[in-house]
């Protein structure tokens, strides 16, 4: 089997494999604010042939097709252009019916830290109507990818599976991280990345991009439509996160997916059959959890072979939380979490071995982002109000460490000013965003007077991989204007059951009776549902 | 080249445009041919590609309703789906999908449920959909074979023992492949179509209508005769292939190729290098239908003799764009300029030696025929249609 074997997980995993006795940062900093764009698919850390050198043909990872690749120098330091160069990579996937060079769509991938090249794959599927008669480009973002990538691993911890993350001290981490990285961390804002996109942008000679953000690219999409609206056609923000919004907020909407997803088995009549008491067994294990870890010896995911598994607090929320990105993954949550309070932590570590990567983020450039422009904005009120739930504690308690080690200038105040624009845009968010809520694409909307927002229903972070949203991109991208761009599509009923077992999504018949009976229930299910009814309690 | 050799050309050219039949013919094949193409290629497209929305039948869906809504999600629906309107006739696919009865209860033990799918693999049009179908089926399988490892605390990769990377040199252009074969061939044989009426009328006619003679009568050479005739002839197929050529560029653009998954455009550097290409063969085509009109005794013996001839070219080129040629055939006239166009077309470096080598073999015919012709002139049979 090929890709076709994961990649409909959707999951934002990308099993870049790291060497057992490093642990990518990330891991370990479960509270770090990972927003990956959905749909990554399994790469492997190999470097797309022939990228060194500028504009030439070559092949990414998962794509057998031929694509046009290339890099140009820019200047570490804007304000000092005599100094250190670096690389910034680009993929071009040309149009299949190019309509002109004139117009390309600009592809910008999330994380912070996520290598847009790397989900290549997932962008091309998604892009698919786009690329008919558009180039679609793809930049590695200054400090991901292959763009003088800030890696952060950490050494000498002997498995991600055997430790104990409260033994984790991320301040000494950090420093050891920023030691080893050769580059001025503090130029790898998203401002500094906005103006080598704009250079990609002027060097491969397109006059208008469309753009298309996913999650944490969002941010930079609207950075390019108030900086730059001239060279802009329309934008589509996919998982919005609004200019005005810190985004260590993001600890509410992680709180809210939690219950959605309960909510959700509870309104299932299969579901709630099989789990009664879901709400009071998540409490029940993270409760043990948090008084102490359970140490056990379990075999190795990948290897087989007989490891120590330290499950944690962190490791059994963090692994749900990263299941709540795809709506495929999403359906094993209930049974996982039943398992776990039966004692049975195999779901939670085989979710959390496919997370064990860190999404495959570069924690460097990731903590060059949050530092500069979201630890600064914490109010004291936003501080208090996200110390409520436990990832909004987590992820307070890293950055306050880490930013204090990464040491970066804040960004102007004019920062978190709404964007105002008449481009046509088109924001999209997914209900069960655990990421994103639908109320961030709202604040989004404040002054756009060019823009339609559409809520999926059933979708969660990166909506236009879930649902018809690529289609309306590929829309607004032939029309150039939201105006008749009707979300209707969306409301499609494509939830999936959840996990009943190990094994199965379909109800269970233990004896012809009981048959005729789940069979029942199941239809019932489906008609007593009504689509938005359990989502808008 | 003489002063009269060119008073010659002009006179054949003069007559040519009275000939409006002839003028016509050429016409109708430049305009008509690539708009027929057009017209054949967007319904090709049709029937190759998959309907948005598949309708199938499926038995038993009420065995696996998350299967069947997995499956509708992605375009593919029972065909008496309970959205759309009753009486309305629903354009539904022969396709079964058998979900077996003990699906549910072998779904649940974890062992494999039986889907069975029933369909003629035979079936042109129905062979994009079919494959639609079981790609989706494989995926919910690997799917949930994912998930069924994760909740076993085992990470699915390992159940991708070999990483498959396929890298692909094929362009846009070049997958277009037959169809630009095919496209290219229709486009090459204006060069012959357009020519063959004025060959007839001033061969073959102008003997019939008794002036042939009375143009031997006139002090010029046989040789400037025969030049002056291929020269218009060759004109005429030029100006066939040219207009072939820009209303080709116009209709194939309106043709959705890129829902097949590639492009075909015919730009001005193409045009300028058919042309080029073309040129050895419309005076190939010229002296080849030249040569048969004199051969033949009468306007409409020429007709019916042409007629035969042409299958020749047309047989060369079917070969070179079918790709099923032998080797020498790209040493030969039209299939040799046919395949050096289609590399071309497919963005590939054009083979010199193969062409430079069969364009001058299209030439030493053209040479030969003229030189017999020429000859033949000096004949009485063939002066006169004895």
């Amino acid at each position: 089997m090929h890709h076709g074997m994961y990649s409909p997980r959707k999951m934002g995993v990308d099993p870049t494999l790291t060497l057992r006795k490093k642990v990518a940062l990330a891991v370990v900093i479960w509270a770090a604010i990972l927003i990956p764009s959905v749909h990554a698919l399994p790469l492997t850390l190999s470097a797309p042939t022939s990228v060194n050198t500028t504009d030439n043909s070559c092949y990414v990872d998962g794509l057998s097709e031929r694509m046009n690749c290339g890099s140009i120098s820019v200047p570490e330091d804007h304000d000092r252009p005599e100094g250190k160069q670096i690389q910034i990579h680009y993929v071009v996937m040309p149009a299949i019916k190019s309509s002109g060079k004139s117009e390309a769509l600009l592809a910008i991938a999330g994380g912070p830290g996520q290598s847009a090249i790397e989900n290549a794959q997932g962008f091309d599927q998604m892009l698919t109507k786009v690329r008919q008669s558009h180039d679609v480009i793809l930049i590695d973002q200054r400090g991901t990818g292959q763009s003088n990538p800030l890696q952060c691993v950490a050494d000498g911890f002997e498995s991600p599976l055997a430790i104990n993350e409260s033994d984790f001290d991320t301040r000494v981490e950090t420093q050891k991280c920023l030691d080893e990285l050769d580059a001025d961390v503090s130029q790898y804002d998203s401002l500094s990345a906005l103006r080598d996109f704009e250079a990609v942008r002027q060097h491969l000679g397109y006059q208008k991009l469309h753009l298309y953000g996913v999650s944490y690219g969002t941010r930079m999409a609207q950075l390019y439509m108030r900086d730059y609206p001239e060279h802009v056609a329309t934008v589509t923000l996919d998982g919005v996160v609004p200019m005005q919004q810190s985004v260590l907020a993001i600890g509410d909407a992680i709180a809210r997916a939690f219950d959605l997803v309960i909510q959700d088995c509870s309104n299932n009549t299969l579901c709630h059959n099989q789990f009664p008491e879901l709400a009071a067994e998540l409490a029940q294990v993270d409760t043990e959890l948090a008084q102490a870890a359970k140490i056990s010896t379990i075999a190795d995911p990948t290897t087989g072979e007989a490891t120590q598994l330290t499950m944690t607090r962190s490791k059994f929320k963090g692994s749900l939380r990263m299941a709540l990105y795809s709506p495929s993954v999403r359906a094993l949550i209930p049974h996982a979490i039943h398992q776990a309070s039966q004692g049975n932590f195999q779901p939670i570590t085989g979710l959390y071995a496919m997370s064990m990567d860190g999404a495959g983020i570069a924690m460097g450039m990731h903590a060059s982002v949050v530092c500069a422009e979201d630890w600064p904005r914490l109010t004291p009120q936003l501080r208090a109000s996200t110390a409520k739930n436990y990832f909004g504690r987590e992820m307070l308690k890293t950055f306050e460490q880490s930013c204090a080690v990464w040491n970066m200038p804040a960004v102007d105040a004019s920062f978190s000013q709404a964007i105002a624009s008449d481009i046509p845009t088109l924001l999209l968010s997914g209900e069960l965003d655990p990421a994103t809520p639908p109320s961030w694409g709202e604040m989004a909307m404040e002054k756009l007077t060019n823009a339609k927002h559409f809520v999926a229903p059933y979708a969660t972070h990166g909506v236009a991989y879930q649902s018809c949203g690529n289609n309306l991109i590929a829309e607004l991208i032939e029309k150039g204007a939201v105006s008749d761009i009707d979300g209707e599509c969306l409301n499609k009923d494509i939830r999936r059951n959840f996990y009943l077992n190990a094994s199965t999504v379909e109800a269970i018949p233990s004896d012809t009776e009981q048959t005729a009976q789940s069979e029942e229930s199941s239809l019932s299910q489906e008609t007593a549902l009504s689509p938005k009814k359990a989502l808008n309690q | 080249m003489s002063n009269k050799t060119i008073t010659m050309i002009r006179k054949e050219l003069i007559d040519a445009a009275r000939d409006k039949r002839s003028v016509m013919a050429g016409l109708y094949y430049a305009v008509g041919a690539p708009l027929l193409m057009c017209g054949m290629f967007f319904m090709l497209i049709g029937q190759l590609t998959s309907p948005e929305d598949l309708n199938i039948n499926i038995n038993n869906p009420q065995g696996a309703p998350d299967l069947v809504k997995y499956l509708s999600s992605k375009g593919i629906t029972h065909g008496k789906n309970e959205d759309q309107v009753e009486g309305e006739k629903v354009d539904t696919k022969d396709i079964l999908l058998i979900i077996s009865d003990d699906y549910a209860s072998n779904m649940a033990k974890g062992i494999s449920a039986e889907v069975t799918l029933v369909a003629d693999a035979s079936n042109e049009k129905l062979q994009k959909s079919i494959r639609r179908l079981e790609k989706r089926l494989q995926q919910y399988s690997a799917e949930m074979g994912s998930l069924r490892l994760i909740a076993r605390g085992i990470d699915p990769r390992v159940m991708q023992p070999i990483k498959l990377n396929v890298e692909d040199q094929a362009t846009p252009d070049s997958k277009a492949g037959m169809i630009l074969g095919i496209a290219t061939m229709t486009m090459i044989y204006a060069v012959f179509i357009s020519g063959m009426n004025l060959a007839i009328d001033t061969s073959a006619g102008e003997r019939e209508r008794n002036s042939l003679a009375l143009l031997l009568s006139h002090p010029v050479s046989t040789s400037q005769i025969v030049i002056s005739k291929i020269v218009a002839v060759t004109l005429f197929g030029m100006i066939g292939l040219l207009l072939t050529l820009i209303v080709s560029k116009f209709a194939y653009s309106f043709v959705p190729w890129q829902e097949l998954g590639f492009s075909v455009s015919v730009n001005s550097r193409f045009i300028g290098m058919m042309m080029l290409i073309g040129l050895p063969v419309a005076i190939m085509a010229a002296c080849l239908q030249l040569f048969v009109s004199f051969l033949a005794k009468s306007f409409k013996e020429a007709q019916s003799y042409l007629t035969i001839v042409l299958m020749l070219p047309m047989m060369l080129a079917m070969a070179a764009s079918y790709d099923i040629a032998p080797e020498t055939l790209q040493w030969l006239p039209v299939s040799g300029q046919l395949q050096a166009l289609i590399e071309f077309i497919k963005g590939r470096e054009l083979p010199g030696m193969q062409l430079a080598i069969s364009s001058l073999i299209t030439l030493a015919i053209s040479a030969a025929l003229a030189f017999g012709m020429q000859k033949s002139l000096k004949s009485e049979k063939i002066v006169f249609g004895l």
